[in-house]
């Protein structure tokens, strides 16, 4: 049974693997699946699924939902990621900053770090993008905003057990410039945690666009998951499908995140992983 | 269906009806002719008196004080608190209120009303003419956008006596008889606020009027509640012992609430228009249409006419006709609208359907847009622009949505700019955006609600809801202007008919509905929409049963 | 370092944060296009340029921006959190009348979250590698996933439109006037869902953690120890693994309850709970500025409270850590 655990784990990451390569081959592929776009009006309204044309049914203007599912991947994928790149990008500066000088511009920079992280996360994107205005650039500005926290933490801890080893120690005797230090000798050292890090945050940015989106602040312009559900719930009642399976896709995609981020945890950290398996 | 005002000797015979029936016992019987309730078979059921109504509010108002606050909610609420000279019945006839009898000189200079004399303010006072006086020449011009209008053509006003009130006019201008209902012109005692500084009285916490219900208790965030004014001026009027307004912010639960019974009455705007559809089948609930003939709501996607290629009406036509207006009453508002013909209301006096019309035509459009010289590009569209959102509803958005699309069809590249109501409303009144939605209202008379918005002296940058789409002709201009003057019914027909011809060859703004706004109804209630003013009426002879 | 002094540092500490994130706010509030006195106008139906003028001079939009900051920080100190035009009232005012819907939902989904949490944590750590460990796993891994929006219209997918037996929307039925015990069960009723919606996510996010952290402790020395000594493993498990591994699950929950806060607003915009969130979400559709930022205090606040309310439940766990920095 043991045996068949670990397996699992392993097996995890696979499924996940397969679905997020899954996904991004329907985000690229989806002009070339449904030439017309999401916002088509290609049926009756409120058709139900599991019928021959609309798989998985159509809305109330008749747009088909899978097509708007399979569009939805693009919005997911170019906010998770692009968000998660700009807030790993600003959490490895504040980190290794505030790791390798230490004292007060440590105690500054944390002090800042802490501000980020006590305000619930949500409501303060909410009120960024409201602010600026809801469209693609505010929401991957926003999420990146309060994203980038536990990155920096989780370097800083990291820079200020390296710094003080004796290889680095070498080289500021040597007389190698700073960033030379932080960015060739630290930094690549930092890289595995920092990547597990960044695979749960893509799957977080995903849960905080759709809850964005659901509340109508996301793009009008374009569809995504979480605006979907946000449109079915007047008629969650007549019409179930237009709420559930965006959901689906949803849970799926992070589900499948979540994985990958475990299995590259194990992989990346065998150390701990052993000890963790009594 | 063309005048829907009556001439002078109307006037008269209507007031001297109104007159006696309110002095006399025969109060029902008489009201009943004037309301053209006797239409109705022979009345098996006689008004009950008691019973507490519940009706659904929201969102809930930031203030009751109707002169300060004129949002549909709290007409809703406050017309039941405060009352005006007039009310409007379905056809639009003027019906007595405050004002048991009125006349019209025969230049249409004077309007002499005469006022009920029993009429006292909920804390025990008189009303008299002077709270009239108070109220339109002091009160309603500082605080009340309508109303300044309204009044700002009347030179001069005097009481004679206690009862009496003479405005004179500046010129004439038969539109201002419509300026009376109750949110138009809402009486305020003078006692209270003259002198004042209105907006911060300590007396707005419990709104004094002379309505059928008096002001009892405002729990922010729950309920408002009311109760029977016995010193109501009309004789045995109330029937109900009182009314609770309940505030639910969810759809869902509003819904809930109507179907179990535990509210009596759902106005428009609370209700999901899928849901309504649903309502209809419901034993228990009865949905009216009627009761939105003074507001006769219309509603349009305006286009800027000074922006290319918006400029030319050729595209405007285009844009007519790539719509299908059959789609959207049927699919996105399940039904409850009628397609327009113009920018007047059908329910509205001298509406004439003799005009071009627009069925749903993708040939003519694209044909209109090539001859234009707009080809399609390698992407297949023509011209780009940008919608403003309406994140009003999600009805609202679906509609949005589908113009997009429908636009797409014939080549028009629509984008919609991210931006929540407010800005949606400020971009309007600024004159910057390509289209976007608007619903306008009539209130009973071309001259009142209609030529604001094709007038070019109302063109106003920095001002929402005045002549956005900044369409000018002087032609219009002319026949706006002379049928706002004339005393003459015929003649203002006759104008009122080249105007909507002229538009609608014009086609400034595509007009897309008639909104057929539906009150959901507990069956239990009766006679609550009585007046072409529907829920905003007083409720003083609505009843229910046991 | 005794306990009263940490206490008021923390506390000193803690408002130092709240000062800190009113004065972003306020700032970045500002910066924001459109303003409030247009949708006044807009509701009102029928404008003029002298009404609008009028609006933007009642709502203050006309004074320096320092200016308003330096009065709107000396207010707070007062619990004077502004004053919403829109809603014509206070808004701390609005903003308490709806604190006990919220502290209800947040503290019952907390609670639940941390008990849930815990106890099927450590039903997978104490079955580490059977079925019922791997099921558990499973569960957690899902609604780790899961949107707490969606999990919330699929509940009331399940429970009301299907099932009927629980009530979607609000706090209580609409018709009030109902007292004492009826009231409480009636508010208990419509609890269940949003609660557990809230919860559903914290509690897959402390089983993990819990399920860890127990396997770590298992590990350790004094607890063989303990097993050597012949202790009966029930107890052992209860007394020394359960208590220490549950301390980080702690910590972790009360960085955590911040967050829950602002999950609160979604769930309260799905089950029309009548709490804070909601508030600030009309506020922030409306527009309405004083209400918003006043609600984003406030929660930001109560996050920091939380934050300070499991540090001492910590310390009274383990009155063995030293109170040092």
């Amino acid at each position: 049974m043991a045996i068949m655990y670990r397996l699992l784990r392993h097996k995890g990451a696979a499924f996940g693997a397969a679905v997020i390569a899954l996904v991004v081959i329907l985000a690229a592929a989806a002009s070339i699946l449904y030439p017309a776009g999401p916002f088509e009006m290609v049926g009756g309204t409120f058709e139900p699924p599991f019928q021959h044309a609309y798989p998985l049914g159509t809305d109330g203007l008749g747009r088909d939902v899978l097509t708007s599912i399979v569009y939805g991947t693009r919005v997911s994928l170019l906010v998770a990621v692009v968000s998660t790149v700009v807030a790993v990008t600003i959490g490895l500066l504040v980190g290794a900053v505030s790791g390798y000088f230490g004292d007060r511009l440590d105690d500054l920079l944390m002090r800042i770090t802490e501000l980020f992280q006590t305000i619930p996360s949500f409501i303060f994107a909410v009120v960024l993008i409201a602010i600026f205005t809801p469209n693609i650039g505010s929401i991957v500005a926003a999420i990146s905003i309060v994203s980038w926290p536990p990155v920096a933490r989780l370097v800083r801890g990291e820079f200020l057990a390296i710094r003080h080893r004796e290889y680095v120690e070498a080289a500021v005797v040597l007389g190698v410039s700073t960033p030379r230090i932080i960015f060739v000798e630290i930094l690549p050292n930092v890289i595995s945690p920092v990547v597990v890090l960044a695979s749960l945050m893509v799957a977080n940015a995903i849960l905080l666009e759709a809850g964005i989106s659901f509340l109508g602040l996301g793009d009008q312009n374009l569809m995504s998951w979480g605006y979907m559900i946000g449109e079915g719930r007047s008629t969650i009642r007549d019409a179930w499908w237009l709420s559930v399976f965006p959901g689906i896709a949803i849970v799926v995609t992070v589900l499948a995140l979540n994985l990958i981020g475990d299995g590259l945890n194990d992989a990346l950290n065998p150390r701990l992983a052993r000890g963790v398996r009594a | 269906m063309a005048d829907k005002l009556f001439d002078r000797r109307d006037f008269l015979s209507g007031a001297v009806t109104a007159a006696t029936s309110l002095a006399s016992p025969r109060l029902i019987g008489g009201a009943a002719t004037v309301l053209g309730l006797a239409a109705s078979p022979a009345r098996a059921e006689e008004p009950r008196r008691g019973g507490v109504m519940n009706i659904i509010l929201q969102p809930e108002p930031a203030t009751l004080v109707l002169a300060l606050n004129i949002t549909s909610q709290n007409q809703l609420v406050a017309s039941k608190i405060y009352s005006g000279l007039l009310t409007y019945g379905f056809d639009l006839k003027p019906l007595p209120n405050l004002a048991t009898s009125w006349e019209i000189s025969p230049d249409g200079l004077s309007y002499t009303f005469h006022l009920a004399k029993n009429a006292k303010w909920h804390d025990g006072k008189p009303f008299t003419a002077d709270d009239v006086i108070f109220t339109t020449r002091e009160m309603l011009p500082e605080v009340h956008a309508r109303a300044r209008v309204n009044f700002s053509q009347v030179a001069s006003a005097e009481a004679p006596d206690p009862h009496t009130v003479i405005f004179h006019l500046k010129t004439p201008y038969p539109g201002f008889i419509c300026a009376f209902e109750t949110s138009s012109a809402p009486m305020m005692p003078k006692h209270i606020y003259a002198g004042t500084d209105y907006r911060n009285n300590p007396a707005n916490e419990h709104p004094i009027g002379t309505g059928p219900f008096r002001f009892k208790e405002w729990q922010r965030g729950s309920i408002v509640r009311m109760e029977r004014n016995p010193d109501y001026f009309k004789p045995g009027l109330p029937y109900l012992d009182g009314i609770n307004f309940v505030v639910i912010p969810d759809g869902a639960q509003r819904l809930i609430a109507l179907e179990t019974g535990q509210v009596h009455l759902a106005s428009s705007s609370d209700i999901e228009f899928n849901d309504l559809a649903r309502l209809r089948e419901l034993p228990n609930i009865q949905l009216e249409t009627r009761g939105y003939e003074f507001l006769a709501p219309l509603s349009w996607l305006e286009m800027n006419n000074t922006r290319k290629p918006m400029d030319d009406k050729r595209f405007r036509q285009a844009v007519m006709y790539a719509l299908d207006r059959d789609f959207i009453r049927d699919k996105i508002f399940y039904g409850f609208a009628r397609v327009p013909t113009g920018p007047i209301h059908s329910a509205v006096s001298f509406y004439d359907g003799n005009v071009k019309r627009y069925p749903f035509d993708r040939k003519k459009s694209e044909a209109l847009l090539d001859e234009m010289g707009l080809k399609r590009g390698a992407d297949g569209m023509r011209v780009k622009l940008e919608l403003n959102p309406a994140p009003i509803s999600q009805t609202w958005m679906r509609l949005v949505q589908y113009t997009k699309q429908a636009l797409r069809q014939v080549g028009i590249d629509v984008t919609i700019r991210n931006m929540d109501q407010a800005s949606s409303v400020a971009s309007m009144g600024n004159h910057d955006f390509d289209m976007c939605f608007v619903t306008n209202t009539a209130f009973g008379d071309p001259a009142v609600g209609v030529a604001r918005s094709y007038i070019t002296s109302n063109i106003r940058k920095g001002v929402p809801f005045t002549n956005t789409c900044q369409y000018s002709n002087p032609r219009v201009d002319q026949l706006f202007d002379a049928a706002a003057k004339s005393n003459d019914r015929n003649e203002r027909q006759r104008l009122y008919t080249e105007v909507q011809q002229i538009l609608a060859e014009d086609v400034p703004v595509a007009w897309l509905l008639e909104m057929e706004y539906a009150s959901s109804l507990n069956r239990q209630m009766r006679d609550v929409i009585t007046t072409g003013v529907g829920v905003s009426e007083s409720f003083d002879r609505a009843w229910m049963t046991a | 370092m005794n306990g009263a002094l940490y206490i008021g540092q923390r506390l000193g500490k803690g408002a130092v944060v709240v000062l800190a994130i009113i004065i972003v706010n306020f700032l970045l509030i500002r910066m924001a296009p459109g303003d409030p006195a247009t949708v006044m106008a807009g509701e009102s139906g029928a404008a003029d340029a002298v009404y609008v003028a009028q609006l933007r001079k009642t709502f203050g939009l006309d004074r320096p921006i320092p200016e308003q900051l330096a009065i709107y920080v000396a207010n707070i100190g007062r619990l004077d959190l502004g004053y919403s035009h829109r809603m014509q009232r206070p808004v701390f005012d609005m903003i308490v009348e709806r604190l006990p819907a919220t502290l209800l939902l947040t503290v019952t989904a907390f609670l639940f979250s941390l008990l849930a949490g815990i106890t099927l944590g450590a039903i997978a750590a104490a079955r580490a590698g059977r079925l019922s460990d791997t099921l558990i796993t499973v569960v957690s891994l899902i609604f780790y996933a899961t949107p707490i929006f969606w999990v919330g219209l699929m509940g009331i997918l399940l429970f009301t439109v299907t099932l009927g037996w629980l009530p979607a929307f609000g706090m209580t039925n609409v018709s009030a006037g109902q007292g004492g015990l009826a009231a409480g069960l009636d508010i208990a009723r419509h609890l269940i869902m949003p609660a557990l919606t809230l919860g559903l996510f914290h509690m897959a996010v402390y089983a993990r953690l819990t399920r860890a952290s127990m396997l770590e402790v298992f590990g350790l020395d004094y607890v063989r120890t303990a097993y050597a000594k012949g202790l009966p493993r029930g107890r052992v498990v209860r007394m020394h693994v359960l208590r220490n591994a549950v301390l980080p699950v702690l910590t972790f929950a009360g960085l955590q309850a911040g967050q829950l806060i602002g999950g609160a607003i979604v769930v309260e915009t799905v089950f029309a709970w009548p709490g804070i969130g909601r508030l600030a979400f009309d506020a922030l559709m409306q527009r309405d500025y004083a209400t918003l930022l006043g609600a984003f205090v406030f929660t930001s606040a109560m996050g920091v409270i939380f934050n300070l309310l499991t540090d001492l439940a910590y310390l009274v766990l383990n009155p063995q850590i030293t109170l040092e920095r």
